[in-house]
């Protein structure tokens, strides 16, 4: 199969090419959190640390790119001091697909507010398409009255203010997020970000559809294990503390990892038993995957070689279960490695983890495949348009 | 016993009522003495006491109450806040402490933690609690001490603690002979039991380097490891760390009104099983040969179940 002309026939792809959806601004008032939320979610400071942080003082970006495929989009975030504007920005607002505003929630708003009217003004001329992401930070400072409180106020002096300047504003897409870096709202809010700019994300929720119904899952995740952000996630509705836990849960396993392993030990693993990587029966009839669109995305995969191939069965996937109690029948947290970054977190009954083992592991074969084949099609676009 | 606020009331909040880190910091002076009476292992019942360091309140543990609070010590555990301004009174109260127990309890043994050593830059600590360990020995005057430095904020807490309640646990060494057994039966690389409710170490069995529990030798293995940093060696750190990871998950589990039941894992270096042994503690088995199903452990676990519920069985002072 040969690879079509790639990606300017993909109609939700800008014409001024996907380069520009990995930009993300970062915007806000100074010390408004904007230094502390891109060191807590790239460069796992402890929260408590960013207490030591300087004022930035220029524009800075950080890559967050496809080396060594890190993160499923590759992403640049440019961390700004609290005094820039648009024309001191140093590039212009087309070449972003997001902007994070980011609000402290206990200043006087008049100034953020402001600053954020001047933003969107800014960014309806050239560049309409783009997100407005507004954090309302530092969420946990308030009891949690006060905070939906202002969360609301801000909402709303936010659309006021836009609908005083123009009408023709309100096509802005806005979004707003209470965060906070000593929870994982910070991290759910960023992932939700995230998601938008996935083009693929329709086919991967619903690989992860197919998963929960497949073996009775209540919630399912794919995480990016580097950033603990999560990628794509089922239909069902997230719940804050089932992310929380699968984000600690997700920590836990990386600490612990390292700390059993001997460096005398002998060469890589290998997975005893490889079924051979073929849909699950179940799965095959309500596979979303296999709807028209999906199909000739997948195909468009350049290695596109039988799943079954010999090199790939010598690859071991790490996993991990944790059983809690007392819910009945009982939960079990199960982790599974689908790519070398991307991990598999989901909530199973017990009763299917344990005396179906087999089902579950056929649907995560099934879902690494599906995964896999739009992560290479992801890729390729990625490389392509780098050189556009 | 330890000057006001230099952290005895969070390490036992930490420690024996599950209570997570950022919480210690609404805890209010200790007035008096609190008794806590806690189950360890089930039988063992560890009764805690947390005297308010308030100088009011040291000058009567050293008068009037002297014979109450120094009669039957089994242990005592003087905590120092490395931050202290008052080091001299501190030390003062310490050495008074110290003839209390030659009077009355003279065979309990002495623990002291230098605690709050987050505080110190991180290059730094080893210097500081060496420097510090020194002073201490110095001032002990001939009565044997173990000294450890600690934080609530990281693993040093757990490490202490497990050193601390080792020479309460009065059948140690059976414990540690069944353990290797039982490691040779899984071919364990590393066999760890932990306390179910604290998640303290209480016993550990390794095919490499032998990492003994109690204080004294914990530094020995340390130096040792540290002179010589061997490619193979496995972290020293790794038990202590293991009871602050899992306790931290414990937590989080709870947050979602679960309750942590057991966990396994087959990774790129290892496969383990952390599961119930007893009632009352919880073992970690880590294999490294590839072949070791997670299945397997899990069931020669349930065999080993009731000859480690006799040992402890055994325990009890009937
Ligand atoms: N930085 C740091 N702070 C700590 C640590 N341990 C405890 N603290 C803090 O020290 C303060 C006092 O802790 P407490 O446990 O109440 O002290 P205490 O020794 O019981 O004090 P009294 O009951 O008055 O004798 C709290 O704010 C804790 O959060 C630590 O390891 N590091
Ligand atoms: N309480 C709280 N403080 C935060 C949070 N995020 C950041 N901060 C604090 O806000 C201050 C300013 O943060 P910084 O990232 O330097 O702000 P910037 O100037 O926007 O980059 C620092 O003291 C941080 O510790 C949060 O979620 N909660
Ligand atoms: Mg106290």
């Amino acid at each position: 199969m040969s690879l079509p002309d790639h990606p300017s026939t993909k109609p939700e792809v800008s014409k001024d090419g996907s380069v520009h959806r990995t930009k993300v601004l970062l915007l806000g008032t100074r010390r408004s959190g904007k230094t502390s939320i891109q060191q807590v979610l790239f460069n796992d400071l402890p929260p408590k640390q960013t207490f030591y942080l300087e004022p930035t003082m220029r524009v800075t970006q950080h890559l967050y790119d496809a080396k060594g495929n890190s993160t499923i989009i590759p992403l640049e975030l440019w961390d700004c001091p609290g005094n820039i504007t648009v024309d001191t920005l140093g590039a212009p607002l087309s070449d972003f697909s997001t902007v994070v505003f980011v609000v402290d929630i206990r200043d006087n708003y008049q100034q953020p507010i402001s600053k954020l009217v001047e933003f969107v003004a800014g960014a309806y001329d050239v560049n309409p398409g783009i997100n407005f992401e507004v954090f309302i930070h530092k969420a946990e400072k308030l009891q949690e009255d006060d905070k939906i409180e202002n969360f609301r106020q801000i909402q709303e002096r936010v659309t006021e203010r836009l609908a005083d300047e123009s009408p023709e504003y309100e096509q802005v897409a806005l979004n707003f997020h209470l965060t906070s870096v000593y929870d994982h709202s910070l991290q759910e809010a960023f992932s939700r970000v995230l998601h938008k700019l996935i083009d693929s994300l329709e086919f991967i929720e619903g690989l992860l559809n197919v998963f929960c119904s497949n073996t009775s899952s209540p919630k399912a995740f794919l995480f990016d294990t580097t950033s603990k952000l999560y990628v794509a996630t089922d239909s069902s509705p997230v719940d804050q503390a089932t992310h929380t836990l699968c984000c600690d849960y997700l920590r836990m396993l990386s600490s612990f990892a390292p700390l059993y392993k001997s460096n005398a030990a002998s060469e890589p693993r290998v997975h005893a038993l490889s079924p051979t990587p073929t849909p699950p029966p179940t799965a095959t009839s309500s596979s979303p995957a296999s709807t028209s669109s999906a199909r000739a995305l997948l195909s468009q995969s350049p290695s596109d070689e039988p799943s079954s191939g010999v090199a790939k069965k010598s690859l071991f996937y790490p996993s991990a279960a944790a059983s809690l109690s007392p819910s009945h029948p009982g939960t079990t947290l199960t982790y599974h490695l689908v790519t070398p970054h991307l991990a598999l977190l989901a909530l199973l009954p017990t009763t299917v983890y344990e005396m179906r083992k087999g089902l579950v592991e056929w649907n995560v074969v099934w879902l690494r495949e599906g995964i896999r084949e739009i992560w290479e099609v992801e890729k390729t676009r990625s490389t392509t348009t780098h050189f556009t | 016993m330890g000057a006001s606020g230099s952290g005895k009331t969070s390490m036992r909040s930490m420690i024996f009522s599950n209570n997570p880190a950022s919480l210690t910091e609404r805890l209010g002076a200790t007035i008096d003495v609190e008794q806590n009476h806690v189950r360890f292992l089930g039988d063992l019942i560890l009764n805690l006491w947390d005297c308010g360091g308030q100088e009011a309140f040291m000058e009567s543990y050293l008068h009037q109450q002297r014979s109450t609070v120094f009669s039957a010590v089994g242990v005592l555990i003087y905590v120092f806040d490395i931050e202290t301004r008052e080091l001299g009174r501190d030390l003062e109260y310490f050495r008074e402490c110290l003839e209390g127990l030659r009077q009355y309890s003279p065979a309990a043994s002495v623990f002291l933690l230098v605690h709050k050593m987050d505080l110190v830059r991180e290059g730094e600590r080893a210097a500081v609690l060496a420097r510090k360990r020194e002073e201490l020995e110095r001032a002990s005057g001939g009565k044997g001490v173990t000294v450890f430095g600690t934080s609530i904020y990281d693993e040093t807490l757990y490490k202490a603690w497990s050193g601390i309640v080792h020479t309460l646990i009065p059948n140690a060494s059976t414990l540690s002979r069944h353990l290797r057994i039982f490691a040779d039966a899984c071919s364990a690389n590393e066999v760890v039991l932990f306390e179910r409710t604290t998640f303290l170490v209480i016993a550990t069995s390794s095919s490499s380097a032998p990492a003994p529990v109690d204080g004294g030798d914990i530094s020995a293995a340390e130096a040792a490891a540290a002179a010589a940093p061997d490619e193979t060696a496995l972290n020293p750190k790794r038990y202590e760390r293991t009871s602050e990871l899992i306790k931290a998950f414990k937590q989080s589990c709870s947050r979602l009104r679960e309750e942590f039941h057991s966990l396994e894992m087959e990774l790129a270096e290892f496969t383990a099983v952390l599961d119930e042994m007893t009632k009352n503690t919880y073992v970690l088995v880590i294999v490294h040969n590839p072949v070791v199903e997670t299945a397997a452990i899990k069931m020669n676990i349930r065999i080993a179940r009731r000859k480690f519920e006799e040992l402890q069985g055994d325990n009890t002072p009937s």
